[in-house]
């Protein structure tokens, strides 16, 4: 196994966070979290931060195991985000916690908790490639996201 | 980056160049249309970095353009046009972006403002009640598997055939309102899903019905022809293919992603994946995205419709809104340019063929095909005609609205939504929107001068002002 270089040794348990960076036209959010499935959940969390009314209703109702395949993470990171809109918008209801269950490079199996929405939610139309890079960072990974809108 | 004066406009600068050697990868030059305000504006965000990775696609031709009111997208820049040959050029889903067709329909009346005033609020509500709004809402018409495919084989005509639209209407949108290369097979069981329901449904983001009233003609004469006189109400739709569309553009994004390499084909940004449009990967999203632009086409009929029922409701069963016309401007289209048979992609760009085009609707030959500019609920939309020059300045196209100026994120944190309502209101326009901080997101001052951009595409020859719309009442998303 390859040392972690110097520069990217942390010395406590990254946080997974996000936040909003500017973008024009759509809405571009950071992500950062310890490791890719965290990067994941965390890019889920955002997302049902942007779908549902604020302040965010707990999810509540039973769980269900999420599961998406890709060629690499980027297409991964695309593939689950669009997986979580496309079950917004025909199931009506929005994913907001997650448990990583498995995570790979081309995979992830989470645990999903939601919110079930009267009406589906109205913000977020696709996730793009755009720009889309996931750069390992002291203690874990980051990406921004361009979120069509 | 070099600066091009126009032939006719002197020492004006409103065509600005990044020659093919300021990238190694450039195909063809990048031409932005602009003064020296926007030029200042359009050169804040990625979106000349955006137009020359567009400048990088296989059998791209001629130039890559920006309209005035070009800004970052996401692969392409939100404004950009690029034509590529249908013999050994590419198809790029992002080059038509997620909402396919999207577009503005024009609706005009013999109503004044005066007379339409006192019922204004309770108009711009009843037509927000009645036109359902957000992303995965159902309509009123859901579909069954089979209706469904006859609005993406047929778009309007379909709606026609079924006795839900009048037939005159055809003449009066793009297309007549049907493409008809559309593959309803091409569509995914995904995308069939999202679009089930929400045939007649606005949206959301920026999408939205406006009550307008002609304040200034600036061509009488095309004016009479489009059917618009000062002082007269009208009704501008904006909105396109809904869950339907993004998810035709997400299944061939990723399609196309993956068999790239199979045609040696590598760019700057995996948001422009592509396809050759002669390879089976091109032609399935070519028939998948005209299957998504007629269930567009199809939905602003159908919102026209409910609000022609509703200021029937209002105003009498003879105040009827006649269509003036229905332009798309997110779309891939096959038109035959100088010679050659390009593939035009318009990202937030609108086609404006001008009076001789066979395109044109007879109706309109000699004046240009009319041109939608929306500015921001608060500021004039605009009718232009196209013009004959277009064709070689931009393949036929123009800017598609005012062009946003500041991220949602910074808008919301300049000014909050109540505060943009009661400003509004305050100019006399009803506003109808279910959350604050979308209506903060599109406040006006969000967006660039559409007076500035629209003064640009006419001194440039893209297109000519017709008349100009003040917004009396807003319905968003």
């Amino acid at each position: 196994m390859l040392a972690t270089p110097a520069h990217l040794r942390a010395t406590t348990v990254m946080q997974p966070s996000s936040r909003q960076v500017e973008h024009t036209a759509e809405v571009c959010v950071h992500v950062r979290a310890p490791s890719l499935g965290e990067l994941a959940a965390e890019a889920g969390r955002a997302l049902a931060r942007l779908e549902l009314a604020t302040p965010t209703p707990s999810p509540s109702g039973p769980s269900r195991e999420i599961e998406v395949w890709a060629t690499d993470r980027a297409a991964l990171l695309v593939d689950w985000l669009n997986e979580l809109i496309y079950l917004a918008e025909t199931e009506r209801w929005v994913a907001a916690e997650f448990d990583v269950l498995e995570a790979s490079d081309t995979g992830v199996r989470m645990r999903a908790r939601g919110v079930p929405v009267a009406e589906g939610p109205a913000r977020v139309k696709a996730a793009t490639f755009a720009g889309l890079e996931i750069r390992p960072i002291p203690g874990g990974l980051e990406a921004e996201i361009v979120l069509d809108v | 980056m070099t600066a091009t004066s126009l032939p006719g406009h002197g020492r004006a600068t409103l065509a600005h160049d990044l020659p093919r050697s300021v990238r190694p990868d450039m195909r063809v030059p990048v031409r932005v249309y602009a003064d020296d305000v926007l030029w200042e504006q359009i050169a804040r965000d990625r979106s000349l970095e955006q137009l020359k990775n567009v400048a990088t696609l296989p059998g791209v031709s001629g130039y890559v353009y920006g309209m005035p009111d070009v800004h970052e997208g996401y692969g392409f820049p939100v404004g950009g046009v690029a034509a590529t040959r249908a013999n050994d050029g590419v198809i790029s889903p992002g080059g038509v972006g997620y909402d396919i067709n999207c577009g503005v329909r024009l609706l005009v009346s013999d109503l004044t403002e005066r007379a339409v005033r006192p019922r204004l609020e309770a108009l711009v509500h009843e037509i927000s009640r009645s036109v359902p709004s957000g992303t995965g809402r159902g309509g009123r018409l859901a579909l069954n598997e089979a209706e469904l495919n006859g609005v993406l084989a047929n778009g309007c005509r379909n709606l026609v055939e079924r006795g839900l639209a009048p037939i005159e209407d055809l003449e009066t949108i793009e297309a007549g309102g049907t493409l008809r290369r559309a593959d309803p097979g091409a569509v995914s069981v995904r995308a069939k899903t999202r679009g089930r329901d929400q045939l007649g449904t606005l949206g959301s983001g920026n999408h939205f019905i406006e009550i307008e009233t002609v304040e200034t003609v600036f061509d009488a004469a095309a004016a009479q022809t489009f059917g618009l006189g000062a002082g007269q109400v009208a009704v501008l739709i904006h909105t396109g293919s809904r869950g339907l569309g993004h998810q035709v553009c997400t299944d061939h994004v990723r399609l196309m992603d993956q068999v790239m390499a199979r045609y040696g084909i590598t760019l700057p940004d995996r948001e422009l994946a592509c396809a050759p449009f002669a390879s089976p990967e091109g032609q399935r999203y070519f028939g998948a995205m005209c299957a998504a632009a007629n269930f567009a086409f199809a939905n602003r009929q159908m919102i026209a419709q409910r609000i022609r029922d509703i200021f029937g409701r209002f105003f009498g069963a003879h105040e009827r809104l006649r269509l003036v016309y229905d332009v798309a401007h997110n779309m891939a289209k096959l038109e035959e340019i100088g010679g050659e048979l390009l593939c035009v992609h318009r990202k937030g760009a609108t086609r404006a063929f001008g009076p001789s085009h066979p395109e044109t609707p007879n109706r309109y030959r000699g004046v240009g095909q009319p041109v939608f500019i929306p500015g921001s609920m608060g500021t004039s939309s605009y009718v232009l005609a196209g013009t004959d020059a277009a064709l070689a300045l931009s393949f036929g196209s123009t800017c598609h609205g005012a062009g946003r100026a500041l991220s949602r994120h910074a808008a919301k944190r300049a000014k909050p939504g109540v505060e943009v309502r009661r400003e509004l209101e305050a100019l006399g326009i009803a506003v109808a929107c279910p959350s604050s901080g979308e209506l903060a997101e599109e406040a006006p001052f969000a967006y660039k001068d559409v007076d500035r951009v629209v003064d640009v595409v006419d001194r440039v020859g893209l297109a000519r002002k017709v008349a100009r719309l003040r917004p009396i009442g807003v319905v968003k998303g």
